[in-house]
This record gives C-alpha cells, structure tokens and sequence, in this order.
C-alpha cells in the first residue's frame, strides 16, 4: 500500500516534473527573447537624435593652440572651428580676403602694413572665463607679441615653440607689431614678402584672447591658454576627452555667417576601419582620411558619399643629409632612382593621387616640369651611382609615420615598397615605427638617417612649400627632416618672397624646384587629392585643397533623423 | 569568523605589495628616464625636478626608491599621463566606471540566461536536448572572443545595421557622468532627450556585452548543470521529493540554492580570464573603459597610464577574487565546517 502511494507519488512528480519543464522552456524563451526583440526595437525605431554633426577624426590634438604645432590633426581640431584669424585665404576665388581685419593697407615700399580691425567681435565664454569685452587691437598685439619676443610672460608657456614662425623666421621678418588706438594695428616688416599677408591667413596665424591670458597669470596657470581654448570662431570649445571626444557648441556671437549646427563633436577614432564603420552604423556623419583601399566600398555604399579634391600638398621621402653618406648627392640620387613611384601611386594611392614631377603640386601657380633632370625609375643607374659614390653593402633606416596623413594614407605600406626596391640595388633598409607623439618626438633628436613625412600647404603660396621645408632657418623649427641648409638656395627663396611681381616669382620658383630636383634633400613621390566621406544626410561638406578642415559652413539635410 | 576574514585580508595585502614590487621592478626597467617613469611629466621645470627628486627618492639607492614610490602610489599619486598631461588617477576615475558598467552588465546576462539553462539541461530527460545544450555550450566556451567580437560586428553591425558597434552612445547625446554608468546616467539627465539616450546607450552596449558574456555563459550553463545533477541525487532531495513536495519548490528552495555555490567559486577562479577579455572586448567595441585606456597606452608608450592600469586592474581582480571566496565560505557551511576544522 505505502509501496504503492509512493510509485503513484513519483509518476505525479515526474509529469508535474514534465509541465514544470514546458512552463520554464517558455519562460526562458520569453526571457532570452526580451534582451533581442529590445535590441531590435531600439535599432528600428525611429531615432531621435539632438541637431549636430560627429566628426570621426583620426587623433588626438596635441594642444589647443594652433600657434604651437604644425601637425594636421591638431589644426583641424583647432584652427578653423575655434579661432579667427585677420585674414583669410579664399580657395576658390584665389585671394585674401578680411575676417577679424575688415580692410589693410600696404605701404609703397611694402614694409609696412596697417589693419583696420572688425567692430564688435566677441569671444567665446566658457566656466572659467566670461569676456569683458570685445575683441580689439590689444589681442592682436598679444597673439603676435606671444610669438614674436622672448621677454613675453607667454613666450616659453609653449614648451614646443612655434614651429611654423621658426620655419618662416617670422621673428627676423617682423621688426614690430604695434597698435593706434583700438581698431587698428600696423606691422612693421624688416624685408619686403610678398608671402606675408598669405603667412596671415594661414591656420596658425590665429588670434587668442588678451583679457583671458591675462586672468589666467594672475591664476598662475598660464598653460591653460593652450588647452581651454578661447577664441573668437564659429565654435566654442566644450569638453576634451583625450582618446575619446572633443565637443564644441555653436558661438553664438560668431562675427561671420552663423554654423547651420548646433553641436560639432569630434570623435577621436585612430583606425580607419572603424571611422567606416561607425560611419555606416551612423555613429559620425563625416570621416576624416578613408583608405585607398576602402575607395571602392564607400562609392558602392548607398549610405555614403566621397567628396575629393585635388590638395596642395606634398608626400616625400627625406633624407638626413647631415648625416653620412646621405651628405653625398649621388648616393641621395641613386637611392631616389631605384624608387619605383609609379609602383607607389598604384598600390598606397590608387586613383586618390598623382605622381609628383616636383615639390610643388601641379596646382600650383608656380609649378614646373621643364627640367631636364631625369629622374625616372632605373635601377641600374642606381646601382650604377652608388658604385661611383664607392658604397657597398648600405644599409639605411626608413623611418614611416603610424597615421594615415592627408598626403599619404599609408606610409608604412610606401616603406615596404621602398624596401623591396632598394633590395633591388643591393641596399638593406629597415623601416622603423613608433605611435605618433612618440614617433615625432624621437624625430625631433634628428639621428635618424630617412624619413617618410610630407607637408599639407597652409596657403597657396608657393613659398609655403619651400621656406617651411628647406630653409635654414627651418632645421631647427624640425620641420627641415632633410636637415639640409644651403646658404646659396636661401637667397634664392629670399628673392623669390621680396619680388611682388607673379612672372618673376614664377621664374624664380621654378629654379628652385630644378635646385631641389638637382640636390635632391628629398624625393617628392606623390600628390594625394583631399578626400572627404559622408552620410547621405550631410547635403554640403566643403573641402579645401589646403589647411585644415572647417565646419563652419556645413550643411545637414533637413529630413535628416535616421 | 573574524579571524579568517583577519587572514583574508592579510593575504590581499601580501598579494598586493607583491603585484607593487614586480611593478615596480618593471617600471626601473623601462627604456626611459627613471624622473620620467615614475612621474610621466616630459619637460619638467626646475621645481618640478625637484618635487620629483623629493618625491621619489631618486637620489638614494632602489630600496629607498621602492619605499617612496610605493608611498606614492598608496596615497593615490599614480603621476600624470605622458600624452595628455592630466592626472592619471582622474583618466583612471574616469574610465573604471564604463567597464564596470560593461562588466557588470555582461555578467548578469551570462547569470540570468545561465543559471536557468543550465538547470533546464540537467532536469531534462532528453538525450537530445542534453547533448545540444552541451554542444552549444562547448562551442560557445572554445570560440576566440576577438573572432566572435568581429564577426557580430560585421553581421549586426555593417551588414544589416542594427546594432552600433563601437562606443557607449552617439556623441550628439550630451550626457554629464553621475555615476559613470551611461544606462544610469542617460536616465538621471535632465535634457529633453533622455529616453531616446537611454535607447541609444542600450542598443550600444548589446553587442559588446554579448559577446563578452559568451565565456562566463558557458562556464555558468556547466557548473550549475553539473552541480544540480549532483544535488538532485543527494538523499535530502529524494526525501523531499518522497514528501511530495512540488519539483518547482525543490528546484528552487533545496537544490539551487546548493548548487549555486560551485558556480560561485567558479566565477571567481574565471576573473583574471574575464578581466582579458573584458580588455579584447574593450578594444574591439571601442569601448571607453579601462581596457582600451591601457591599450592605446601601451601602443603611446605612457609609461604612468601602464603602470597605472595594470595596478588597477590587478588590485582589483585580487579584491574581487578574495572577496568571492568570503562570499563562497559565508554561503557554505560546509566550507566553514573545514575551516573550524583546521583552526
């Protein structure tokens, strides 16, 4: 009997045990569904997304002064969004035109110009700082004065100096900067410079706020002009977040047409496979810097649009030529010979370049190709220099930049190619690579023997591609990486930025690019085109061939909410 | 009691101090300046030359140096990061909270599908359905966390957008950290965009959290199938059920209860394998946690954010392993039985 009640007790248990099972398989269908049908609820629905644009960019800016760098990330970050300058550079129209100085005057002999200064500008306010006052002459003196004399409270805040101002000797160019009343301001120039008022209207040429670095020594903490940026442009700096995002608000009492957007961020993203997908899933509107590899998926992408222009700008090999044996101009010849660039151009730029015949970008008014010096591939005139020079068995460092730069997407991918060509004429090379602050920092101790590096022009002078790079004077800015200083092509430069004459200048330009194509302190290989990737629901993105990028003028598509 | 929560804490302490010191023989070892090492400041000044000097002792021999610099780190001076010239211990506030958020989050997915599974393949009866679960399981605890990260980003993400899969939430949102939880913080925002934030936030963080959860979902299914088969053939089981108990209320108030205790144990030997993860994840998802943190300062040769991560990290899978096996011996009689025994 109790024998039996138990077996009956078990079989209940056991279908109770059976519905109990069927019960919980629902429940834990139902409860493993929840989190996927949420997901899929939250990706479908229509999204609500405050009014802005993310912008992926490629790094972290190094400081928030354009006046202390030269380096392309931190200028887009900075210099075209935060600051104004007195004039500007119209791209299209191929002239200076007026931002914070409204109209100048040049004096006959050229060597003094006078700026009659915008009325009624304001600076950005920020948790540390509320302006006083509008902007006037005194922040123009400060901006210059911080860049121009040693004895300035400013001047060694900047512990990375000035590198555009060295690389054009600004200091030895400008006698003084000095203001007559509020509005107006005159610089006295020791030589005439035909590039000057391009110099101005470059992106490190900004003007910074007197009244807030003057708050800021009394704080006694002056490094913060650098960092919590105040400046007079369309936008005004919210919050940095290194590695991650810089956000910046509309200012609204930006003195020239105002953003269409409220809110700009930035989204700091070094892998260019992740600025595209993050694109596609529409996390960032616009990419900064896509792969030539990624060309061809973008333009069959429904979502995305490519924007390119041809850019001023340069991607060159340079060599040490304070160091031996790249001081032997045979040697720099053969090693330049045994390049195969056209090798280069179809594998790193597909169609986002074109070859380079000289220093300067077709584009340029001053561009030339009629020298005879050939420079075309030939490695058994390589190998055939390289026995004349008396060299065996060279072996050489390729330094290769980490990034992708606007000039060249790839650089380690041109090392490696370099690499295989020079194995060709029985030269080793190593290719050596650091993360970028690193890598710029240990360029700076100038041991190195080559380098792949490149320049973006600031402005359309020409001298912006010779003065910077070549000069003397730039060795110890570092931005000479071919640390090649001939006193006899300085005055030749000299000449070319006194003259205010274009045919003369042109003539003179040319020359130099012959001298650089003869001496050969670096190989020009390439001229990348500006390339630019956005959403569908940007209708207008500009894209300038120079400087960095600025979205002041951009355009979002009205029904965009997707 | 007291006295075995005395030498639990001794050996956090003991463990700790021997993290520090190999850390410490690490940092003099780095290809860098000592000064520079231990403070991360690049061009210092006069003055701060010498507060470093001071602070680090580094005028006396590496004894003296290890003292101040293990002085230094135990009040919460972990230097100033070389990239960014900000304190390293306010980045490290900053980006603790996001993996815990990740982690946290993972891991209750991992308990709540977990547990129930696992209990669903042990009471099952089907041969089948039992070898499946298993199957699965297997496959789920063999498959590479940075192939399964890729691949759901690829399907999910670019293939048929659905899912972001890189980041906490679209930047447009504005969101001042509260407590550092971005589900939490969206919800304590008071900007008008609040709710689509928190849907934004959630559909970001499904598929690293996912794929995160993969490992301890495995490792869960297992142990409590395993641990209930063996409860549920302890006499006291059969006794209930000879009582005519109802098999849900001995699932839930005799069995699961005991039988959660292995898994216990088992989450905490899985945390330094979770921590890993957590960090491949991280970069995968670019995720602003203290995993990709350390990375990107690895790859910038940040020698204080290194130091400053791997400490972090380290002390806290040392806290959380210890503080499981509290929890293990609090829960578990028996364990304490073993521990009076040994006393």
């Amino acid at each position: 009997m109790n024998l039996e009640r138990l077996i009956e007790s078990m079989i209940t248990a056991q279908s109770d045990n059976d519905s109990l099972m069927n019960a919980l398989t629902t429940r834990l269908f139902r409860l493993a569904m929840l989190p996927l049908l949420g997901g899929w609820l939250v990706a479908c629905g229509h999204q609500q997304l405050p009014q802005g644009v993310v912008y992926c960019s490629e790094g972290n800016p190094e400081s928030f002064n354009p006046q202390t760098v030269t380096s392309g990330t931190t200028i887009d970050a900075t210099s075209q969004q935060l600051y104004s300058r007195l004039v500007d550079y119209d791209a299209d129209e191929g002239k200076i035109v007026p931002a914070l100085a409204s109209s100048w005057e040049i004096s006959d002999d050229g060597l003094e110009y006078r700026f009659f200064l915008r009325h009624g500008v304001t600076f950005h306010h920020s948790d540390i700082f509320t302006p006083s006052r509008p902007f006037n002459a005194d922040d123009v003196l400060f901006s210059f004065q911080r860049v121009l004399d040693e004895d300035h409270p400013y001047y060694w805040v900047a512990r990375s100096g000035y590198p555009f101002f060295q690389s054009i000797d600004f200091t030895n160019q400008v006698a003084s900067v000095t203001k007559n009343g509020d509005y107006e301001v005159v610089f006295k120039l020791l030589r005439r410079d035909a590039s000057f008022l391009s110099n101005l209207a470059t992106d490190f040429a900004v003007v910074l706020s007197a009244e807030y670095a003057d708050q800021l020594l009394r704080a006694k903490t002056p490094e913060l002009l650098d960092q919590k940026a105040i400046g007079t442009g369309p936008f005004r700096l919210v919050e940095y977040v290194k590695n991650e995002y810089i956000r910046y608000r509309r200012h609204e009492g930006f003195w020239g047409e105002a953003p269409k957007i409220d809110m700009l961020v930035f989204d700091i993203t070094s892998k260019s496979s992740v600025r595209l997908s993050k694109l596609i899933t529409g996390d960032c509107s616009v990419s900064a810097l896509p792969k030539a590899g990624e060309l061809k998926f973008i333009e069959n992408h429904p979502e995305l649009l490519l924007e390119s222009k041809p850019g001023l700008n340069v991607a060159f090999w340079a060599f040490n030529t304070q160091k031996p044996p790249f001081n032997d101009v045979r040697v720099r010849r053969a090693l330049s010979l045994a390049v195969d660039k056209r090798n280069i151009l179809r594998a790193v730029y597909q169609d986002t370049g074109v070859e380079a015949q000289s220093l300067l970008p077709p584009s340029s008014w001053a561009y030339a190709r009629d020298y005879e010096l050939d420079l075309d591939y030939s490695p058994s005139k390589a190998m055939n220099l390289l026995a004349e020079a008396g060299i065996v068995n060279l072996s050489i460092d390729i330094w290769a930049m980490p990034v992708a730069r606007a000039y060249n997407p790839n650089a380690l991918k041109t090392a490696e190619l370099i690499q295989a060509d020079l194995a060709n004429i029985g030269v080793k090379a190593n290719i050596i690579s650091y993360d970028w602050s690193v890598f710029t920092q240990k360029l700076n101790q100038t041991d190195y023997d080559s380098v792949l590096i490149g320049w973006n022009a600031d402005n359309s002078d020409p001298d912006n591609f010779f003065t910077p790079l070549l000069s003397c004077a730039s060795v110890g800015s570092g931005n000479n990486r071919s640390r090649w200083c001939d006193p006899a092509f300085d005055e030749l430069l000299n000449r070319a930025r006194a003259s205010t004459d274009r045919l003369e200048r042109t003539a003179l330009y040319q020359e130099a690019q012959a001298e650089v194509s003869k001496q050969l302190p670096l190989l020009a290989f390439a001229h990348a085109k500006r390339t630019l990737v956005h959403r569908h629901n940007i209708s207008y993105m500009p894209v300038s061939p120079f400087g960095g990028i600025a979205f002041a003028d951009i355009k979002p598509a009205l029904e965009d909410n997707d | 009691m007291g006295i075995y929560l005395l030498r639990r804490l001794n050996l956090f302490i003991a463990t700790s101090l021997l993290m520090v010191t190999i850390l410490f023989i690490a940092t003099i070892h780095f290809p860098t300046e000592r000064a520079y090492a231990y403070s991360g400041i690049i061009n210092p000044s006069a003055e701060q030359v010498q507060q470093i000097i001071s602070d680090y002792q580094l005028d006396k021999s590496d004894v003296y140096q290890y003292f101040a610099y293990l002085s230094q780190r135990m009040s919460g001076n972990l230097g100033i990061s070389a990239t960014s010239q900000q304190s390293v211990a306010k980045e490290l506030a900053t980006v603790l909270p996001a993996s815990f958020e990740l982690a946290c989050f993972s891991g209750l997915l991992a308990l709540v599908l977990g547990v129930p599974l696992g209990v669903l393949a042990s009471l099952n009866q089907h041969k089948l359905t039992q070898n499946a679960i298993m199957a699965i399981t297997l496959t789920g605890y063999s498959i590479p966390v940075f192939w399964l990260g890729l691949t759901l980003s690829l399907w999910f993400g670019v293939r048929l957008g659905w899912l972001p899969i890189s980041g906490q939430i679209n930047l447009l949102y504005e969101i001042k950290p509260v407590t550092g939880f971005m589900l939490i913080d969206t919800l304590l925002s008071d900007s008008s965009y609040r709710l689509p934030a928190f849907k934004d936030a959630l559909a970001h963080i499904v598929l690293p959290a996912v794929t995160l959860a993969v490992l301890p979902f495995t490792v869960v299914v297992r142990i409590t199938r395993s641990a209930m088969l063996n409860v549920m053939n302890q006499t006291y089981v059969r006794a209930a059920e000879a009582r005519g108990l109802h098999t849900g209320k001995i699932i839930l108030r005799h069995a699961l209860p005991n039988a959660l205790i292995p898994v216990l144990k088992h989450l905490g030997l899985m945390l330094g394998a979770f921590a890993s993860y957590a960090i491949v994840v991280e970069v995968i998802f670019s995720w602003p946690g203290v995993g990709s943190w350390l990375v990107s300062g690895i790859y910038q040769r940040d020698y204080t954010v290194i130091q400053g991560g791997i400490l972090a990290v380290a002390l806290l899978i040392i806290f959380l392993s210890i503080l499981i096996e509290v929890l293990h011996t609090a829960s578990n009689p028996l364990s304490r039985k073993e521990l009076y025994a040994s006393n």
